[in-house]
């Protein structure tokens, strides 16, 4: 595609976000694209039925957590600049381009990736992931094939593991360093189409 | 014909085991070379025997002159043929058992280098001794019995989550790559061998196709020598899977490659025509080798559904599937090794999901063991045949193929790596790129390739050989040798040793699940979105099919969960109950069957308990003492193809379920005066006894469920050793007691009732137990933690 600057006009905070976030401009508007087949009422903000029609999103166990990523407590719209915030999340970390002003971290970094999805484990935001939020996502994740106690033999044990200063949860630290071994920037990255 | 043996005398007793080992070598080798001519003389010689026996007897029949007769008779020819298998074979083991005696050499010189030098050896020595080398290497030999082995311990216990995802990578190397190395290298080489018009060779009559034909004989990266390279380097687990991917996958290339321009030769012209044949050729032997694999591999795991009555013979299903699949796609002049990675793939989620921890084992050992013996013979008979066959040495032909060869992998992997990164989110450094080209190696596969070519057709084909075996030589020993020092070197990222703890279960999991949302969400349809699809459709359809009954449900976390608590266990057996875990322990063993259920854990029970006064708690040592010995099992890690040490030993089992009930009587004990104090036990692990129990037909049923609280059973109905039986009763029976249930084997109970007096039971738990004191005490050994524990009564 040619000079795309041109055509990012009619995309709101075109050029701020091709700044901020490490997308290139044909992704953007590929991203726009996506966004306004998305929003079926062309309000130029998605709601969070709007994400659901999104198809085999209902068969994902965790599907409602991914839309509530989206919409943060409080917030029952999402605009395009937002939606592009959080799907830079999953930019492989070396098409970062270096941006003026860019900020401290990045958010495709691997520590940008694993607060994300830290997030998505700890809902209420209190900066742990306690072992009801880790048997909620466990109880997604495995449905009803298990039995309670199994689940909360797992959950026990993964706290065990994690657990370093042994305050029954796990901390972002703490799930970083579990997750140390496996490639992060592999497994948290989306080939976005140019 | 002298024998030889008595040439060298070990003497010195006072050598070390190094040298002592080399000697032995030495011994072998000699003895091998002396009694292989030895078997081909006598042959002749035995045979002229019974031959004028038997006139003799004749004439006898007819004079009726009686001859004695013959107590002892020596009839080598009758069992010549396996006999010399076996004495091939039994060289090959103890050349290997030979090497690891002597560590340097191990560390600096791959093995394959060593057993092609050791095959270098007893052909000379055959030579030597004027007899004729047998056509060891023989084709069909090789391909029918020395390969298979091999490829199927590969695509068995081939890792598919890497495999799968560097997938494109794979494919662009093994095919692109590999046709670009065969037409460089046979162009090339054809017009070397056309330059110098003034001085005309016998090159000049090298036609372009057989140069076309050995360039493709000659460019593909072999996987048995990668496989042997390898696996000793340990490198890290993305470059593994490349080049072995590679080289597993160029064979259909290579398949079709060689046909096609032996068929030309043949006809001599091409036209474009066959050229598209060509293509559409190679479609159907690649997916077509595929799709032979698959349907076997589909075939064994549904036959494995209805073994669970008859489990000994389970193993020989997953080998003669895997046999059919090979020889099946050979048969169609499809990829065989092809069909055969893809029947090991496919069948072996379904398969292990169905058969007995026994069967598991007994296919992993004997599929390391068969490729291992396998692997270790074709290098063997590498270096034989070098020394047997006629060589046609010409310095031009067979240096430029060698550093064509070089040349062309090296521009291949480069320029390949640049198109792909665009394409891989995880990008080729030059390090990799490096080890790639580097790790190019071919090996015997090429050798009995070219060992197949008419002589007719090739007039050349000595000249071929040699320059074959001249590069695999090259490729072995110099880029054998010195990869290591090399990966050391450039500090290319090792293989980590991955203990995958259930936090990366779990979150890789859901990791994949986000991803797979997310892309949707993006509309893009990638390669989570497949990925999840196929998941899906397999958990929906196939393990339906394949699999028998409850284990069809079981989700792959809790499967992974069971394996995890199961090595704990084990790990905590070894190392004498040493280990603390913080977490509770239940106060009864927890044994399982298929059902995967398991109570809940409770915290620590602090019971009050009577004393025991000093000669019971001696009585009390002296017990566990004895018990805790039998749990020292050896476990020899085999440093082949990277089979860890597995302690899944017979016998393990009812030691594990021994040992728990020890760190629970000792549990029970704690309070005594800190008389004994032991750490908690870990939680018991359901699948433990799955896998332990000896005889495995009975150690299953599946219990329904009607009690809110899981009971499950597991029948001891192994022949134990006669010293653990004792035991093993006092805690069945103290467990029937506790229970007051008529169960078979040991149950198990959530510890529901903290405030219970359990002080009344205990005592006579214990009475019990200490009234049989069970097996005499083995003094021998001390284990650490029975010093550690003895020496706990000191604190107080």
């Amino acid at each position: 595609m040619g000079s795309n600057s041109s055509n990012m006009n009619h995309i709101p905070d075109g050029q701020q976000l091709l700044q901020d976030t490490g997308f290139s401009a044909a992704q953007i508007i590929r991203l726009y694209e996506r966004f306004e087949f998305l929003d079926k009422d062309n309000t130029g903000h998605l709601r969070p039925e709007d994400l659901e029609t999104v198809p085999d999103l209902d068969m994902n166990p965790i599907g409602a957590r991914i839309i509530g990523a989206f919409f943060p407590p409080g917030k029952e719209t999402l605009d395009f600049g937002s939606f592009v915030r959080i799907l830079a999340h999953f930019l492989p970390a070396d098409s970062n381009r270096t941006r003026a002003g860019a900020q401290q971290e990045p958010a495709n970094s691997t520590t940008g990736k694993l607060r994300f999805a830290f997030q998505l484990y700890d809902q209420d935001r209190d900066g742990k992931i306690s072992r009801d939020e880790l048997l909620q996502v466990l109880r997604s994740m495995l449905g009803l094939q298990v039995t309670e106690e199994q689940l909360q033999c797992i959950a026990e044990r993964a706290i065990q593991e994690a657990d370093a200063d042994k305050d029954d949860a796990i901390s972002f630290d703490e799930f970083r360093k579990s997750l140390e071994k496996v490639d992060i920037d592999h497994k948290m990255s989306i080939r976005f189409l140019r | 014909m002298t024998s030889r043996r008595g040439s060298h005398s070990p003497a010195g007793f006072g050598k070390s085991l190094p040298e002592r080992g080399l000697l032995l070598l030495v011994l072998l080798v000699l003895l091998e070379g002396s009694v292989l001519p030895l078997g081909a003389a006598g042959s002749p010689d035995t045979s002229h025997h019974t031959k004028a026996g038997n006139s003799a007897g004749n004439g006898t029949g007819n004079v009726t002159h009686k001859k004695a007769f013959p107590v002892l008779s020596l009839d080598y020819h009758h069992i010549q043929t396996p006999f010399e298998i076996s004495l091939w074979v039994l060289l090959a083991s103890l050349m290997k058992l030979g090497f690891h005696l002597i560590p340097r050499l191990s560390g600096i010189v791959p093995e394959s280098c060593l057993l092609i030098v050791v095959g270098l050896m007893v052909g000379g020595l055959i030579k030597l001794a004027g007899e004729e080398v047998p056509p060891v290497l023989d084709s069909q030999f090789f391909f029918l019995c020395l390969l298979p082995p091999i490829i199927l311990d590969a695509g068995y216990f081939l890792p598919i989550r890497p495999f799968m995802e560097n997938l494109g990578t794979i494919l662009i190397f093994a095919v692109i790559g590999t046709l670009w190395n065969a037409f460089f290298i046979g162009g090339l080489l054809y017009a070397v061998c056309q330059i110098q018009p003034a001085n005309p060779s016998n090159l000049h009559q090298l036609e372009l196709l057989p140069c076309l034909l050995f360039g493709s004989i000659v460019s593909a990266v072999d996987p048995v020598a990668v496989l042997a390279v390898f696996e000793e380097i340990h490198i890290n687990e993305l470059l593994h899977i490349l080049v072995f991917g590679e080289s597993l996958l160029n064979d259909a290339v290579t398949v079709v490659l060689y046909h096609l321009f032996e068929e030309f030769s043949e006809v001599g012209t091409v036209t474009v025509l066959d050229c598209v044949l060509g293509i559409i050729s190679f479609l159907v032997v690649a997916c077509g080798g595929v799709l032979v694999g698959a349907i076997y591999g589909i075939l064994a795991a549904f036959t494995s559904r209805f073994t669970s009555h008859t489990r000994v013979i389970e193993p020989l299903f997953v080998f003669v599937y895997s046999y059919m699949a090979y020889l099946s796609a050979e048969m169609f002049h499809l990829s065989g090794i092809m069909a055969l990675i893809a029947c090991g793939a496919v069948m072996r989620p379904y398969v292990e999901a169905n058969i007995s921890h026994k069967s598991h084992t007994t296919i992993k050992y004997f599929l390391k063991m068969w490729s291992s013996v396998s692997e270790t013979l074709i290098f063997i008979f590498l270096g034989v045949a070098t020394v047997d066959g006629k060589h046609d040495w010409n310095w031009t032909f067979v240096t430029v193929t060698v550093i064509l060869c070089l040349v062309a992998r090296v521009i291949g992997v480069v320029g390949l790596t640049y198109m792909i990164n665009k394409f891989r989110i995880v990008k080729l450094t030059t390090k990799d790129q490096f080890i790639i080209a580097y790790g190019g190696l071919r090996g015997a596969i090429a050798f009995s390739l070219g060992f197949l070519l008419k002589k007719e057709l090739f007039p050349l084909r000595e000249m071929f050989l040699t320059a074959i075996i001249t590069v695999i030589f090259f490729t072995v020993f110099v880029q054998g040798m010195t990869i290591k020092p090399l990966v050391e070197l450039l500090a290319v990222k090792k293989k980590q040793e991955a203990k995958r703890s259930i936090n990366e279960e779990i979150h890789t999991q859901f990791l994949d699940h986000l991803l797979t949302g997310i892309e949707d969400i993006c509309g893009h349809y990638g390669h989570h979105h497949w990925k999840d699809k196929l998941n899906r459709f397999n958990k929906k359809y196939v393990k339906k099919c394949l699999i028998a009954g409850e284990r069809s449900k079981e989700p792959q976390l809790i499967a992974f969960y069971h394996k995890l608590e199961m090595k704990q266990a084990i790990e905590l057996v070894e190392s004498g109950g040493g280990v603390k875990m913080p977490s509770a322990m239940p106060s009864t063993v927890s044994m399982q069957n298929i059902q995967p259920k398991k109570p809940p854990l409770a915290k620590p029970v602090e019971r009050a308990l009577p004393q025991l006064p000093k000669g019971r708690e001696e009585e009390i040592r002296k017990i566990l003492r004895s018990n805790l010995q039998r749990t020292r099992q050896r476990l020899r890690s085999y440093n082949r193809h990277t089979l860890v040490a597995d302690p899944y030993e017979d016998g393990l089992g009812d030691l594990l379920i021994k040992k728990q009930k020890m760190i629970e009587l000792e549990k029970k004990i704690k309070d005594m005066n800190n008389y004994l104090t032991v750490p908690a036990a870990p939680p018991d692990s359901p699948t433990m006894c799955r896998a332990r129990l000896a005889s495995d037909p009975q150690a299953y049923h599946t219990k329904s469920v009607s009690d809110s609280v899981p009971a499950i059973q597991v029948d001891l109905a192994s022949p134990q050793s006669p010293d653990s039986v004792n035991m093993m009763d006092e805690f069945r029976r103290a467990g029937q007691q506790q229970q007051q249930q008529e169960d078979q084997g040991l149950t198990m109970r959530p510890p529901s009732r903290p405030g219970e007096a359990g002080g009344a039971r205990d005592p006579q738990k214990l009475t019990r137990c200490l009234s049989d004191p069970g097996p005499s005490a083995d003094e021998e050994e001390d284990e650490p933690f029975l010093c550690w524990f003895l020496s706990r009564p000191k604190q107080r």
